[in-house]
């Protein structure tokens, strides 16, 4: 069935739509990378969101339940060039398209994604619509001006853990918890092969619940940037900081920034990809990351910060992509810091582990190549 | 870091001739390295035996040697220049191979000689297998299990314990050569000894096969700071077992996911670090079980290659530019990513589209040799194509490889066509079966005839391993193409009635439009029309880098059916340049060179260069050759739709060879104006009776001839002209099909054979004028004046192809009165066709008559070579020509004499198929050439050979066996290498003659009368020459069987008797003179006149 993406300038793309048929409204955003697809979509940052990939080939190696980052798929809906008719590869347990079906995903192929990706790129990431009815332009932008009325959505609340949950873990180490605003699978992963106890706190805890439980650490999640919840999670992280040793992912970085009276501003497109290099600025030592996000931390209402230290920055734009802390005990990355390989763990972890034990008390190592299970509830 | 201060000369290694395994992309890494030297303020040394390249043009490094890449002549540079450092990491294996002898005999050390790049270290732990295996185990990265074996037991012992199917590669052998695959033990055993007899140190490698599996490739880059990038990963097609340079790979990987994907990434960074790469790039080539995602490493190239030049012109990403920048100290973060223009190389480029690299293979050269694919490379050359999903790239690709094929089949040239396919016999199943089985460079059209037989993508899977992903892709073309039918025209009259939305899919799938001209039995003018009516016309899209996320400044284009074009066409005035397309033999980096020096001009007159092409090895398809670069096929089809969207003023057709030519008729009818030279001129000297006509009117001869069409015909001209005969079909490159006849039995045979050739093409039919010198003339013209850019004496007599002739320049046997004769005939020749721009034309002289064989008014193949010698662009100035100037305006009127002499050598592909015979004839043979540059003839022409590989010894045995019309030649040749301190061995008939002139000789039995024979002798490491003159077109079987063996163990070869003349005269020059003279090319041109 044919179907077509408007957007807020007016610029349409026709599609064939292959998912579930219903009209879907959202902000539109690239990502750049040439695979994930399963994990991108099921990332709680993206929530609400019109997702286009620029790599034109999706669902080649299928889907299966251990790339799930969430326990469901978040986006609004799909939009890409071409869609597998089938998968191959000795992981998959399922295809791309009983993926779509079953997570009741809006998705739009045979786009000309090039030209979408170039249209953001030129006038900035902005809200569309995905229709399968024939519509005129006008009309549909009228559709989305009424949306955006509405106001903001709450996607954390719906998002995040409805009480204090103990992920299984087996450990005896630190005890890290996490502000779940939308935690990816593979970062608890992560902190399980550090051995860390890991609790998911939900999103409107208040701050003297935190700290009665005592974690040794606290983990601000990341997830939707431009949600309704922020302003109660910036007071909350307001009241923590300080006191207790943070890590600060994506989300958690801008909150933390927020919290210490700093601004954060949206770019004009968003970093979404594997392929961001970041490094400190006395360095020439940095690092690729991936990156998932359309806000940055503004960097006049941060310098001030006295406390703070800007250890990381983005090569191209100079954008902050890390802070840190040493009086306030945290470290903030806009970056995902992701795992580099079965079973390996992100340096950020470490030094977040750090922080937890300045003298290394726990002597926490980290397990290679040991195949990682996670906990979450299959879907 | 900013980069080093305490270096500041820079000697810099190509890799020599183009050969199987190692093409034009070092022309490019080494162009892309003197550039970024050059940026950086650093003098640049640069040494490489070819001239044909880019890199060796005077203006690219600061100083050029011409010189042979051995240690002996890179330790008199290093000598003379006395370097700082030296990048070994540029010129592909020969490059890294010879810098790693400079290393290990202390050369480097001597005199304080730096390896930048990749230090001995890294090299051994890459190159050693031993030390690699040891070094991945180390890291925890498995390697196939293997064991090294001196002995057939021993070697049977290691395969039992690893298990069958096994892969065997005999130690110290060139690119695989000699491997192979055993599945039993009788078949281990046969090959181990095969193998142990082939290793010239009687080593064998018994490996663990991972048959089957799938082949992944990355590219890592690291700089001094250990900031590791991956470039791309590349799928292979073709599963393991087939040589990843004969392999259709596609990148990126299609069929890994996220998490297999990052531990590849993983491991590479890894790989890289522990290998020790400080400032460059490797490929890493890993095995994946695709039951269970099992990786093992395969191998590791610790410098550029011909996979991350592809991986370059995938991604837009200069790879070699960059790994020259961080060789020098600089870091990554340092470092501009010039296609975006404002971002750093730091970065790891992503992309939106799929890329296909598809082999170009040349066994129709080389007939009695196997087709079947294994781990020893094969193809000469390979296209790359682009598009939005594979189906659309992969079509794109086969019509870029140039096989007169437009597609996934479906253009009237499948062998097994719709009617066999519909009642097919059991030995057609069975056939298709095999040829799937075995993987072959026709593969891909038996999965289409095996998919319209109904065969499933599992069955096809299960016969080739090929994922099953790829397999569907190709259904899906599969399945279009039968839709297409139904719109099948049902009168001649009638129109096609195809709907536009089903030819917009059917462009999506990249069908050509010559395959739906054939699937709806119309004309590929009518699909194209109606594709015009209908608005379905490519859009342009670019390679970026970034997956368009950053708005780019020097991107390039291809094309594919979308909505948007973002090619931006500018109002300026502008030239196409229609670029060679994929190596082959007779069409390689010659043609590349011109198009690049067209470009050149262009950008000198102020006039914006469009090039189309679709090699990704060559210099032609870098970013910043050009100022637009179209990397498409290069067909009617593609290229008209380019002039369309750019309206460019005209285009250049003579710079690339036979390909642009092909096809410069037609787009000429539909409107492409063809700068230079008219098509009319070149169909005069294309056209048999045209030319006769003009040479009539010009008063010159020609030897006698005739243009066939039947068996008949053919029979009355040769018996007219009397034998012998060269036969040939018309409009072919390379001598494709050419022969010599001496009989009716003979010219009988070949008709048989030739129609395939070139069909709806006839006959042409000369006299062979044995024994004649031949003669090639390279000129350029304007119109009105001639200018001769040189003479090129033959070494080797009439009949042998002139791209796989040995050449002299300046000519030492002719006379001045000879040499104005042709002078005079090319002028009026030249002014005849109104040539503007280059000509080349090949004279036969026999009894002081000249006689004109061909002319070629475009570049040929010795263009650069010619250039180089007088130290005149010739293609460069040949496209002002086009562009209007005259030779008077550009200050070139008068011939160029150069006081010193140089010699172009071809090199041979032998080693790589097994079963064709070493010896010469006029179907050219050669993959690359080489050049000799010194003040004497004898001297030039030693360097040529050690520069062609070919080690002229100065002393021990050598075998002669010549036929007998060459016995009486021999005699000279033969006394002198015994004056020499040679000894002589011989066959009986050669003995007698040369015995009867007072010359000692040794005489061998024949190769069934007794041992030791010759064969012996080769093996045992005892004769050092062989010059062995072929009896005739029934060549002896024991004549062939010595040349396979002198090819086999690497012993100098002669089958001429000019060459064996001319070979004593370098040998005597070599003895006289141990220390080999080098000179920079910037110095012999500043002494010619």
């Amino acid at each position: 069935m044919k179907a077509t993406l408007v957007l807020e300038n007016g610029r349409s793309f026709e599609g064939v739509s292959i998912g579930a048929p219903a009209e879907r409204i959202g902000e539109v955003i690239l990502n750049t990378a040439v695979v994930g697809y399963q994990e991108m979509m099921t990332d709680p940052a993206n929530a609400g969101k019109l997702l286009a990939l620029t790599y034109p080939l999706i669902g080649n190696y299928g889907v299966a339940n251990k790339f799930y980052e969430s326990r469901k798929c978040w986006v609004n809906g799909l939009i890409m060039k071409e869609c597998s008719r089938i998968y191959s590869n000795w992981q998959a347990e399922g295809s791309f398209q009983d993926f779509l079906n079953h997570e009741g995903v809006v998705a739009l192929s045979e786009v000309d994604t090039r030209t979408l990706a170039v249209e953001l790129r030129n006038h900035g990431e902005m809200m569309g619509i995905i229709t399968s009815e024939p519509l005129d332009g006008q009309k549909a932008i009228k559709k989305l001006r009424e949306h955006k009325k509405k106001g903001k959505n709450n996607f954390i609340s719906n998002i995040s853990v409805k009480a204090i949950t103990e992920v299984e873990t087996g450990s005896r180490g630190p005890r890290v918890a996490v502000l779940d605003l939308g935690m990816l699978k593979s970062f608890t992963a992560q902190l399980k092969s550090l051995k860390c106890g890991v609790a998911l706190l939900p999103y409107n805890i208040t701050p003297k619940e935190i700290l009665a439980i005592k974690p040794d650490g606290l983990v601000i999640s990341s997830g939707p940037e431009d949600d309704a919840a922020i302003p109660e999670i910036i007071k909350t992280v307001n009241g923590v900081l300080g006191k207790i040793p943070i890590l600060g992912i994506s989300l958690g970085h801008e909150l933390i920034a927020l919290a210490l009276g700093g601004k954060v501003k949206k770019m004009k497109l968003g970093h979404r990809g594997v392929n961001y290099p970041v490094k400190p600025a006395d360095s020439f030592k940095g690092e690729i990351t991936t990156q998932n996000h359309s806000y940055i931390v503004d960097e006049d209402s941060i310098r001030r910060k006295k406390a703070v230290e800007i250890t990381l920055r983005n090569i191209n734009d100079g954008s902050i992509e890390e802070m840190e802390s040493k009086s306030l005990k945290f470290i903030s990355t806009q970056y995902y810091p992701v795992s580099p390989g079965f079973g390996e763990v992100n340096n950020v972890f470490l030094r977040f582990l750090k922080l937890l034990n300045p003298s290394g008390r726990a002597g926490i190592k980290t397990k290679k190549n040991k195949q990682l299970e996670v906990s979450y509830a299959k879907t | 870091m900013p980069k080093r201060k305490d270096i500041h000369k820079i000697l810099m290694i190509g890799s020599g001739p183009i050969v199987i395994g190692q093409a034009c992309e070092f022309d490019y890494s080494g162009s892309q390295a003197c550039k970024a030297l050059k940026e950086e303020g650093y003098r640049t040394i640069l040494v490489n035996s070819n001239p044909a390249t880019i890199m060796t043009d005077p203006n690219m490094a600061d100083v050029t040697y011409i010189e042979p890449l051995t240690v002996e002549a890179v330790t008199e540079i290093i000598k003379k220049e006395r370097p700082d450092a030296i990048l070994p990491t540029l010129g592909g294996q020969t490059g890294l191979n010879l810098a790693f002898f400079l290393m290990k005999e202390g050369i480097l050390k001597k005199y304080g000689v730096e390896s930048i790049g990749a230090n001995v270290d890294a090299i051994s732990r890459a190159e050693d297998r031993e030390l690699f295996k040891k070094a991945m185990l180390e890291i925890g990265i498995d390697v196939p299990k293997s064991g090294i074996a001196t002995t057939i037991e021993e070697g049977i012992k290691i395969g039992l314990g690893i298990g069958f199917p096994l892969i065997l590669r005999p130690a110290y052998t060139l690119g695989g050569t000699g491997g192979s695959i055993a599945y039993n033990k009788e078949e281990l055993e046969l090959f181990l000894a095969k193998g142990i007899e082939l290793s010239p140190v009687g080593q064998i490698l018994v490996e663990q096969s991972v048959l089957g599996w799938k082949e992944i490739e990355f590219e890592v880059m690291r700089d001094c700071v250990d900031n590791v990038i991956m470039i791309t990963s590349m799928e292979n097609v073709d599963p393991m077992g087939v040589h990843t340079g004969d392999s259709i790979v596609v990148a990126p990987s299609q069929t890994l996911t996220k998490e297999e994907y990052a531990q590849f990434v993983n491991l590479s960074k890894k790989i890289i670090r522990k290998i020790g790469i400080t400032g460059g790039g490797a490929n890493i080539q890993f095995a994946q079980n695709p039951a269970n995602g099992h990786i093992v490493i395969i191998e590791v190239n610790p410098r550029l290659s011909r996979s991350s030049a592809l991986a370059s012109k995938a991604t837009g990403f200069p790879i070699a530019r960059v790994a020259t920048k961080l060789a020098v100290g600089l870091t990554l973060p340092e470092v501009l990513n010039q296609i975006t223009g404002g971002t750093k190389a730091f970065f790891e480029p992503t992309v939106d589209y799929c890329v296909f690299k598809i082999c170009r293979f040349t066994f129709e050269k080389f007939p009695q040799t196997n087709r079947t694919l294994n781990t020893s490379m094969k193809a000469v050359g390979e296209a790359m194509s682009i598009g939005r999903n594979f189906k659309e790239a992969l079509q794109k690709g086969i019509r870029s490889t140039e096989i007169r094929r437009f597609g996934l089949g479906c253009d009237g040239r499948d062998k097994i066509t719709d009617e066999n396919i519909e009642s097919p016999g059991a030995d057609t199943i069975q056939t298709i079966k095999e040829k799937i089985r075995l993987p072959n460079d026709d593969r891909l059209f038996y999965i289409r005839y095996a998919l319209k037989l109904g065969m499933t993508a599992e069955e096809i899977y299960e016969l080739s391993r090929i994922d099953m992903w790829f397999i569907d892709n190709l259904k899906q073309i599969v399945e279009l193409e039968e839709g297409l039918k139904n719109y099948r025209k049902t009168s001649q009259k009638g129109s096609i009635k195809i709907p536009p939305a089903v030819l917009l899919e059917a462009k999506k799938y990249g069908f050509s439009d010559v395959q739906i001209a054939f699937l709806t039995k119309s004309s590929e003018k009518e699909v194209r029309e109606l594709r015009k009516r209908h608005d379905i016309k490519p859009t342009y899209k670019l390679v970026d880098t970034c997956a368009g996320e950053i708005k780019a400044k020097q991107p390039y284009y291809y094309s594919t059916y979308e909505t948007e074009d973002e090619s931006r066409p500018t109002k300026n005035k502008k030239v196409l340049i229609l670029g060679g397309g994929p190596n082959r033999i007779g069409q390689g980096i010659e043609f590349d060179y011109c198009c690049c020096h067209a470009s050149y001009a262009l950008k000198e007159e102020g006039i914006e260069s469009i090039m189309v092409n679709c090699n990704p090895e060559t210099v032609s398809t870098d970013y910043d050759t050009s100022d637009k670069l179209y990397f498409e096929p290069l067909t009617v089809e593609d290229v008209m739709n380019i002039v369309d969207n750019e309206k460019p003023i005209g285009a250049i057709v003579q710079f690339g060879g036979q390909t642009p030519l092909n096809i410069s008729g037609e787009l000429h009818k539909m409107g492409l104006n063809i700068l230079g030279t008219s098509p009319d001129s070149i169909d005069i000297a294309e056209d048999r009776k045209r030319f006769q006509q003009m040479l009539k009117k010009l008063k010159l001869v020609q030897p006698d001839n005739g243009t066939a069409t039947s068996f008949e015909e053919a029979k009355k001209i040769a018996h007219t002209i009397g034998y012998p005969v060269v036969v040939r079909p018309s409009y072919v490159l390379g001598g494709r099909a050419m022969e010599i006849v001496y009989d009716e039995k003979a010219l009988c045979d070949y008709m048989e054979r030739a129609t395939e050739a070139s069909p709806e093409k006839p006959i042409l039919i000369d006299k062979f004028l044995e024994d004649a010198i031949e003669v090639d003339v390279d000129a350029i013209a304007d119109g009105k004046r001639c200018v001769i850019g040189g003479f090129l004496e033959h070494i080797e007599e009439a009949g042998i192809h002139s791209g796989d002739s040995a050449m002299v320049l300046p000519p030492h046997t002719l006379g001045k009165d000879i040499i104005d004769t042709i002078k005079k005939n090319t002028y009026a020749m030249a002014k005849e066709l109104k040539v503007k721009g280059l000509m080349n034309v090949q004279y036969a002289v026999k009894n002081n008559i000249v006689y004109v064989l061909e002319v070629n008014p475009r570049a040929s193949r010795t263009v650069p070579f010619v250039s180089k010698a007088i130290g005149i662009p010739l293609a460069k100035l040949a496209t002002k020509i086009m562009l209007g100037k005259t030779l008077d305006e550009l200050g070139f009127t008068k011939e160029k004499n150069i006081n010193f002499v140089v010699v172009k050598e071809s090199v041979f592909p032998f080693i790589r198929f097994p079963g064709a015979d070493a010896i010469l004839g006029p179907e050219m043979k050669s993959t690359g050439e080489v050049m000799g540059m010194d003040s004497t003839f004898g001297m030039a022409y030693a360097k040529s050979q050690l520069a062609a590989g070919q080690k002229l010894p100065k002393k021990g045995n050598v075998f002669i066996s010549v036929k007998n019309q060459d016995k009486r030649n021999m005699v000279f040749v033969a006394k002198k290498l015994s004056d020499l301190g040679f000894k002589i061995l011989a066959t009986i008939g050669t003995a007698e003659a040369l015995r009867s002139n007072d010359i000692e000789v040794r005489v061998l039995p024949k190769l069934h009368e007794g041992r030791p024979n010759i064969i012996d002798f080769i093996k045992d490491n005892k004769v050092h020459l062989i010059i062995n003159t072929p009896a005739g077109k029934a060549t002896k079987e024991d004549e062939s069987k010595i040349r396979a063996h002198a090819i086999l163990y690497n012993v100098p070869l002669i089958t001429t008797v000019s060459g064996a003349q001319a070979s004593v005269n370098g040998i005597e020059n070599l003895i006289k003179k141990p220390e080999m003279s080098v000179r920079s090319l910037q110095d012999y041109h500043k002494k010619i006149k």
